[in-house]
């Protein structure tokens, strides 16, 4: 087999991400993917927006700057069009971006723009929504469709939050708990070799 | 909830229970014998206080019957703030109420978190709250609003301090001007008695209440003193108490202690308060001035429903709103309202996602998925995914075919019968035909366990093809079978002008939901729990072992949307 036909839409390395060739990461040095994680086409991920100030925990200043821009778990789907953009603020007189903190098993629906600064395990969030500047969106937390999350808003667990600006309209029920949200099936739907969805 | 189709809603049978049958509508043998004789109707009105999708339903296993979020109680595990994510004694809620006392505010105008910011900075440079104490110390300092741009200092509310900003907001009204509380005006009365009484702009809603509060206060107390039965109304808490209660009652009743009591007790008649110490407050018939505002601001500036029912007192301008405290939210458990054993009860801390107890549905009866045998969308390309297909309407008078797939979730085998009407209810009914009612679906297994047993599944039942009394598919725990429907021409005219009973047809126009082909179906699920695979069945071991258990409910499939033309 010449290497032209092994040449996919999708990158898979070897813990078993999928990147599609169509995506545009930027300063993907300050990234990490947690493995099995699907990055779709036109999916924009600005790695390099990292931390420029120093740490605040780092007591001595001559390390250097943590360069880890965004970092998600295990299983995470990033649909077609969706945007990571660590969040960025002043900070003791200049500008600085700050890591975005991504869970396991977290779904961004298509054309979504994340600027969260933790964003929890188990996390659905829909299409077309807005999370705002340093939100922490907690574990098991679903935003519907549209939503806008202001900047900085936190969503305790087992939210479901919606509208704009987003509030909380419900609660997770028990048993649309963490166990299954269909992100691994979900994962052996797309890449270079997908399954059918439908089984 | 609502979701489009294709979808499966189960019905909780707490809704057919009559009260009076009380424990033994509840038993499963009773249920399905009442259910058996009539069709689900799941346009009915009340069906759709009935019908949940599987994950919202819960599970009683003292009941053995499906529990939803009608047929739960609550109880709450932990108050906590949703914004800063502390957990609240609930000693400190009766003394604070149930809004969170730390920095936490949501913007009057638009519901969004506030921050804590210094005035003269920019609106870009806030920093959190937490970061200000490192940061060099300014002032004055503002709540800001990131999501609409509210700062508080337009309606003249800036902060010395960046913490303690509910002791600091209380002392201010909008404007900046201080607040009167009822604890400074008792002060300034002592240093000097002759005081004229305020003004009564100057009374707002808390003082007013303080002031009646200690008014009436005063005039039970004073000639209280000599009540019969040691009861003393003084305090108010005390009427709370059941000891309190009988005490009372037994002052009432006629020739008892009361009789001779009522003398000395507290006047029936109560003065009305007077004057502004006392807590009146006349009402401003006045109002040129709002109608002035009104014309020079208009609509704009006037309060929207939402946001008043956030705040504490009406306003009637935006410039009248309060910064609204986060109400506290909980953490709670549930308990089966029938036998009272609770079925659901998550982990005290705040930050915790887990249970304690969790018996849901979802592990006790089979799921059900639907798709259509010949898919008529276009599959969704591997870059889109996971779009859902988007399933053209359906024609009517033509047959259509969907695979319905059984999940089972327990550790036994199970032992299914369907039904479903022939025609659907409603004025126009679709026909609908279940090609293998009746079916087995094999227990959950480990992989280990099924790579032991080798493949031995590969069963004749099964067909891979629609053939009326086969099963279409078979799985390691899953069946899929097949469905057939026939949706109905959706025509006023093509109505028949009687029922089959004799009465008038009703020939209003088409309504909304009747475009929605829904199939209204019967499940019934026999399985014999066996001792060693008890996972879900910690009680039956003892009592049921060998014993069949069943349970049977009605289900809603949301096929599709039928075309009309």
């Amino acid at each position: 087999m010449s290497r032209r036909q092994v040449k996919g839409d999708y990158i898979e390395t070897e813990t078993g991400n999928k990147v599609s060739r169509k995506a545009n990461l930027l300063g993907t040095q300050n990234m990490v993917l947690g493995g099995k994680v699907v990055i779709q086409p036109e999916v924009m991920i600005r790695g390099d927006l990292v931390r420029t100030a120093p740490s605040s925990s780092s007591s001595g200043g001559t390390t250097a700057p943590s360069t880890t821009a965004i970092q998600t778990g295990r299983y995470c789907f990033f649909s077609k069009g969706v945007v990571l953009r660590p969040p960025g603020r002043r900070y003791k007189g200049q500008f600085s971006h700050m890591p975005m903190r991504i869970g396991h098993h977290v779904f961004i629906g298509q054309d979504t723009v994340v600027q969260a600064a933790t964003i929890g395990d188990h996390v659905r969030i829909g299409k077309n929504c807005v999370i705002g500047e340093f939100a922490i969106i907690k574990e098991c937390v679903e935003v519907l469709d549209g939503a806008v999350v202001p900047p900085n808003m936190v969503i305790p667990n087992y939210s479901i939050v919606a509208g704009q600006p987003a509030r909380v309209v419900g609660e997770v029920p028990e048993g649309g708990g963490p166990e299954e949200n269909g992100l691994r099936g979900l994962y052996s739907t797309v890449g270079n070799n997908p399954q059918n969805p439908d089984m | 909830m609502a979701s489009s189709p294709p979808y499966t809603y189960i019905q909780c049978p707490c809704s057919n229970e009559e009260p009076a049958e009380g424990s033994d509508a509840s038993s499963p043998e009773s249920d399905s014998f009442h259910d058996a004789e009539r069709t689900f109707d799941p346009r009915a009105p009340r069906s759709n206080y009935s019908l949940y999708p599987l994950e919202y339903l819960l599970y009683c296993e003292e009941c053995q019957q499906i529990r939803c979020p009608r047929c739960v109680d609550e109880e709450i595990v932990t108050y906590y703030c949703p914004n800063c994510l502390f957990e609240v004694a609930s000693s400190n809620l009766r003394s604070d109420g149930n809004r969170c006392t730390r920095n936490c505010y949501q913007c009057p105008i638009c519901s969004g978190p506030v921050q804590v910011g210094e005035v003269q900075a920019e609106p870009e440079t806030n920093l959190l709250s937490a970061d200000n104490a490192t940061a060099a110390p300014h002032g004055p300092y503002a709540l800001f609003c990131q999501y609409c741009s509210w700062v508080s200092s337009e309606i003249g509310l800036e902060f010395e301090r960046a913490s303690g900003i509910p002791s600091q907001l209380a002392k201010m009204k909008n404007g900046g001007i201080p607040r009167i509380t009822a604890k400074e005006l008792k002060e300034r009365r002592k240093e000097d008695p002759d005081m004229p009484p305020l003004e009564d702009e100057l009374v707002d809603a808390e003082l007013q209440y303080s002031a009646l509060r200690s008014f009436y206060q005063s005039q039970i107390n004073g000639p209280s003193n000599g009540l019969p039965g040691g009861l003393s109304l003084g305090d108010g808490h005390n009427f709370s108490s059941p000891a309190a209660l009988t005490r009372m009652m037994s002052m009432w009743q006629p020739g008892g202690r009361g009789a001779q009591g009522k003398t000395a007790g507290p006047p029936d008649v109560f003065p009305e308060a007077t004057d502004t110490d006392k807590g009146l407050k006349l009402a401003q018939l006045d109002e040129s001035a709002k109608v002035q505002k009104l014309l020079n601001g208009g609509w704009n500036e006037t309060v929207s429903k939402d946001q008043l029912l956030g705040q504490l007192e009406h306003a009637h301008f935006q410039d009248e709103l309060r910064p609204l405290q986060c109400v506290l939210r909980t953490k709670r458990s549930r308990r089966c309202a029938v036998c009272r054993h609770i079925i659901s009860k998550p982990e005290n801390k705040v930050a915790s996602t887990r249970f304690k107890i969790k018996l849901v549905a979802k592990s006790y009866i089979p799921s059900i998925s639907i798709r259509p045998l010949e898919p008529r969308a276009p599959p969704v390309p591997v870059g889109m995914r996971p779009q859902q297909p988007q399933e053209p309407p359906l024609k009517p008078l033509q047959p259509y075919q969907y695979i319905l797939t059984f999940k089972n979730p327990l550790f036994e085998k199970l032992k299914v019968t369907l039904a479903t009407p022939n025609n659907t209810p409603g004025r126009f009914s679709s026909k609908v035909a279940l090609l293998c009612p009746q079916f087995d679906i094999d227990p959950v297994k480990d992989m280990w366990e099924d790579a032991l047993d080798g493949d031995d599944r590969s069963r004749t039942e099964e067909t891979g093809q629609a053939e009326a009394g086969k099963i279409y598919k078979r799985g390691r725990n899953w069946v899929s079978i097949i469905l057939e429907v026939i949706p109905p021409l959706l025509s006023v005219d093509s109505l028949r002008p009687h029922t089959a009973s004799g009465e008038p047809t009703d020939r209003s126009p088409l309504r909304e939901d009747e475009k929605i082909l829904e199939i209204p179906m019967f499940v019934r699920m026999e399985w014999e729990p066996e001792a060693q695979h008890d996972v879900g069945d910690r009680v039956g071991k003892d009592r049921n072992e060998g014993q069949k258990r069943e349970l049977a409910y009605w289900c809603v499939l949301g096929v599709g949307q039928i075309s009309h033309e």
